[in-house]
């Protein structure tokens, strides 16, 4: 066998090995869009998204965590959610909050990682620029 | 559809018809100019001419409109408002999307001038094929017209998205949108040497061209970063969100292109590699611009658009180039001839082959991980996954690049010995093993990241070894690459030391009560700042480190004056080794010590107040002093008012409330405090019939301070990841001047 081919086979196996450890990873990092009730059963990261409950939101101060409720458009189904980070800017006048993270049970509410904020249609011709944190 | 006439602002419209018309002329002419008709050549350019022109026109007319806020347009009315300062009214061009397509076609149209002049011979094919990729973006500015009329003129616009009111959207936006159109031109090169069957010379013309996108689009993405880190307050510079993947797959595969082109002009290899990463690059951008710009990814990205209706057409648009691409790439590759050299195993061929093929897996990676809503689509339900995800498999990677960057500089292409290598090596692993030590003091344990840095270091090391000889031999102008690849080792340190190693805790303040935050910082929230002129309101937050470091911290929360929207901004402080990043959180105004009950009480009158007594005793004059005198002075006079107070059945207690004025008017009531909580003060007096006025707050409780939530973030090392790419972007600079002197020369020996 030439040098090459041995180069090739080499570096061939190492490629597979990576792809199938980033596969892996990729598939445990998919966070899905789920109604409510499925994310309440899900073992996993999953994100919910939802109108904000106008008023519901308060800050924690002991914990650190922003708590509020997510009301589901159609079937007006509610979850509540707590947040550690950062409350995003324009927060209070999101039209569609979407959060991700999994649901804390004990808690009885969502805990979620990562919000991405959906800003009012005030601006009719906006794009929708939307606000997240992240670290 | 097309907008019906009377519905359209026709100075502008007129200006997009035009350049349609003189985009297909040039585009016609070059096309027939392939065979070397001088006349026809002379028809195409000015047909192209032509078409920039009104390229040129209609993006003036539209600026123009915004300066002139002339709200009958939809689109000024949509982005502009009278609120807006001239700078954000200029902004407000790349603020929608119509826009933003209009400043890109606009740089396109001129980067196709120079770009006309630099390809030598191979002008008519490669304008052809470039002008091509020009009529996507200006067949949805001919559909989506920008210059759309109202049917009532507004007497304001809705005004400038008020997170995009930042000096950052009057720079960052545009340098993108060059980077973007610079994109499509080593395709344009690659695509018309494939239409012409030579292969054997584009890469010489296109490389300095490939190296200026790369630059660009690499300081548009730094702006980006640092927009979301200093003023967004997103905390960190890079969120690998859609859209800023959008702009770093291109810009992996400029690297790639670079490299792989470095092989071609030194070695002779990669000619087919090469013809396949143009391509490849610019579908790429076509690929982001459909992820962003459909509305596809609409619930999992930051700032994705809303659809326009125009998705269909995007991947019309990204399906025509994707068929041209692969249907140029497999009739012609395969009679391209390239070098295939064996290449031993320590050898600097091998060496850059292997760092193309990580950067390829990286930018492979990027595009699946944005993909992912769409690759789980037809799953039960659209996934995304999250930063976790791409910095995991990003690890592996990161080692690799630092592994090859410290071992090429002293590789040569017939291969080094291990023995002499290792010799080479030792000044460069001597840092690196410094770097590693102060690393593991600093507490850094995990043995994956001790590696990385240890190649990170030996990576800069290395590099930065090779670029002082080559500067001491006077060949600085050579050394491009290696300083290039300093900044990266110095980037891959503050990478990680940033994001793997800062420090975070979220603290309530009372206002002027300090607190401790980790294990040496003191924070105060001293006050809150209201607005003043066109300084936002803010807070002032006290810092101080044990060490006797210490600053005022400005952290900001305002409203929007149009939207009452809440507005955050951080405070972020550079100190050498790390940032101090305060992000606000949560601000409670408190209970101000308002009025509760006010009275006024002739000497020696009793009244009550809740269940206080209150008793006038006599005024006391005891501070006085000569009044006369001390008003004469300017200064203060003071009087007292000697109250008997009693807190329910309690014992009565003496307390003495002061009044203090100055014969400028200046009027001083210090409250003070009552037995069981609650504040007193003598605020009027009226000495003709001897009575006082007192104002009492808060008995029975205590007033609440103002209260602030911070978000304390200590980000080590941040600075390296500035610097480093400022570096990486300097050496890609005279890298750049390098060959372009280079393909100079060239065109001067040809000609």
């Amino acid at each position: 066998m030439k040098t090459k081919h041995v180069y090739y086979l080499i570096g061939g196996l190492l490629l597979v090995v990576f792809a199938g450890f980033s596969y892996t990873e990729f598939q445990g990092a998919l966070t899905p869009y789920v109604p409510y009730d499925v994310a309440r059963e899900a073992e996993r990261t999953v994100q919910v998204a939802g109108g904000l409950d106008k008023g519901s939101s308060s800050y924690d101060e002991a914990q650190g965590y922003l708590r509020f409720t997510l009301i589901e458009a159609e079937t007006s189904e509610t979850i509540q959610v707590r947040y550690d980070g950062v409350k995003p800017a324009n927060f209070e006048d999101a039209v569609s909050i979407v959060a991700i993270g999994r649901f804390d049970a004990e808690q009885n509410e969502f805990a979620a990682k990562q919000l991405l904020v959906k800003c009012p249609s005030k601006y009719q011709g906006l794009e929708s620029v939307e606000t997240k944190t992240y670290g | 559809m097309l907008d019906s006439l009377s519905q359209l602002y026709l100075p502008g419209a007129v200006t997009m018809w035009c350049a349609l018309f003189f985009g297909l002329a040039a585009f016609y002419g070059y096309t027939r100019a392939r065979h070397g008709d001088h006349d026809t050549l002379a028809f195409a350019r000015r047909g192209y001419l032509f078409f920039t022109l009104s390229i040129v026109l209609g993006s003036l007319v539209l600026a123009l409109c915004l300066m002139r806020r002339d709200f009958r347009i939809e689109y000024v009315y949509q982005y502009s408002g009278l609120d807006l300062p001239f700078h954000f009214q200029l902004a407000a061009f790349w603020a929608g999307q119509k826009g933003s397509f209009l400043i890109w076609l606009l740089f396109g149209v001129l980067l196709g001038v120079p770009l006309s002049r630099s390809a030598g011979r191979a002008e008519p094919t490669v304008m052809a094929v470039y002008i091509l990729t020009l009529f996507g973006l200006l067949f949805i500015l001919v559909r989506e017209n920008p210059f759309v009329m109202l049917a009532e003129t507004p007497v304001d616009g809705t005004g400038l998205n008020p997170l995009l009111q930042d000096d950052w959207m009057v720079i960052h936006p545009p340098v993108m949108f060059i980077g973007y159109a610079a994109g499509a031109i080593p395709f344009a090169f690659a695509a018309a040497a494939m239409w012409r069957r030579d292969t054997s010379t584009w890469v010489n013309r296109a490389f300095p061209w490939t190296l200026g996108g790369f630059l660009v689009l690499g300081t548009a993405i730094l702006m980006g970063g640092y927009w979301a880190y200093k003023t967004l307050g997103w905390g960190g510079y890079w969120g690998w969100d859609p859209v800023e993947n959008a702009s770093l797959i291109p810009w992996l595969l400029g690297t790639v292109l670079i490299h792989g082109m470095y092989l071609e002009r030194t070695k002779g290899r990669y000619r087919r590699a090469n013809l396949v990463i143009a391509c490849l690059l610019y579908l790429s951008v076509l690929y982001g611009t459909f992820l962003t710009r459909s509305g596809v990814l609409a619930d999992f990205s930051v700032h994705s658009f809303v659809d326009l209706g125009i998705s269909r057409f995007l991947l019309l648009w990204m399906g025509f180039f994707l068929f041209a691409s692969l249907y140029l790439l497999v009739t012609r590759l395969s009679k391209v001839e390239t070098n295939t050299n064996e290449d031993p195993l320590l050898s600097r061929g091998l060496g850059l082959v292997l760092s193309t093929v990580v950067v390829t897996v990286s930018a492979v990676l990027v595009t699946v991980g944005t993909s992912a809503p769409l690759l789980t689509r037809f799953q039960e339900n659209p996934a995304q996954v999250g930063p976790e995800w791409y910095n995991k498999v990003h690890l592996p990677l990161a080692i690799l690049v630092g592994l090859l960057l410290a071992l090429i500089p002293f590789l040569t292409w017939k291969g080094t010995p291990a023995s002499e290598l290792l010799r080479k090596l030792v000044p460069s692993l001597g840092v690196a093993l410094a770097i590693t030590a102060v690393a593991a003091i600093s507490g850094v344990e995990q043995p994956f990241h001790l590696l990385y840095v240890f190649l990170a270091g030996a990576a800069l090391a290395a590099n930065l070894q090779k670029v002082i000889t080559m500067a001491r031999a006077g060949g600085l102008a050579n050394a491009g690459g290696y300083l290039a690849h300093v900044g990266v080792g110095i980037m891959l340190l503050g990478v990680l030391a940033s994001s793997a190693y800062d420090q975070s805790a979220k603290v309530t303040l009372e206002q002027g009560v300090p607190r401790q935050v980790g294990d040496d910082l003191t924070l105060t929230f001293e006050r809150y700042v209201p607005r003043q002129g066109r300084e936002k309101e803010h807070m002032e937050v006290r810092v101080a480190r044990d060490d006797g470091f210490t600053y005022l911290a400005r952290p900001k929360f305002f409203l929007n004056d149009r939207s009452r929207q809440l507005m955050v901004n951080p405070d972020v402080k550079n100190t050498l080794l790390r940032d101090f990043y305060i992000s606000p959180i949560q601000y409670e105004p408190g209970q101000p010590p308002g009025v509760d009950h006010r009275m006024q009480l002739g000497r020696g009158e009793t009244t009550t107040a809740g269940d206080l007594t209150i008793r006038f005793v006599d005024f006391n004059l005891s501070d006085t002093g000569d009044p006369q005198l001390a008003l004469a002075d300017g200064g203060l006079v003071t009087l007292g008012a000697d109250l008997e107070v009693r807190s329910g059945d309690g014992e009565a207690v003496s307390v003495t409330a002061l009044y203090r004025f100055s014969s400028g008017g200046q009027v001083q009531t210090p409250p003070v405090e009552l037995p069981g909580g609650g504040m007193i003060a003598m605020t009027g007096i009226n000495p003709g019939v001897g009575k006082v006025q007192l104002d009492v707050a808060g008995i029975g409780s205590v007033p609440q301070k103002a209260r602030l939530s911070l978000d304390v973030t200590r980000k080590p090392l941040i600075k390296m990841v500035w610097y480093g790419l400022y570096v990486v972007l300097a050496g890609g600079l005279l890298s750049t001047w390098k060959r372009y002197k280079t393909a100079r020369l060239i065109d001067a020996k040809t000609a």
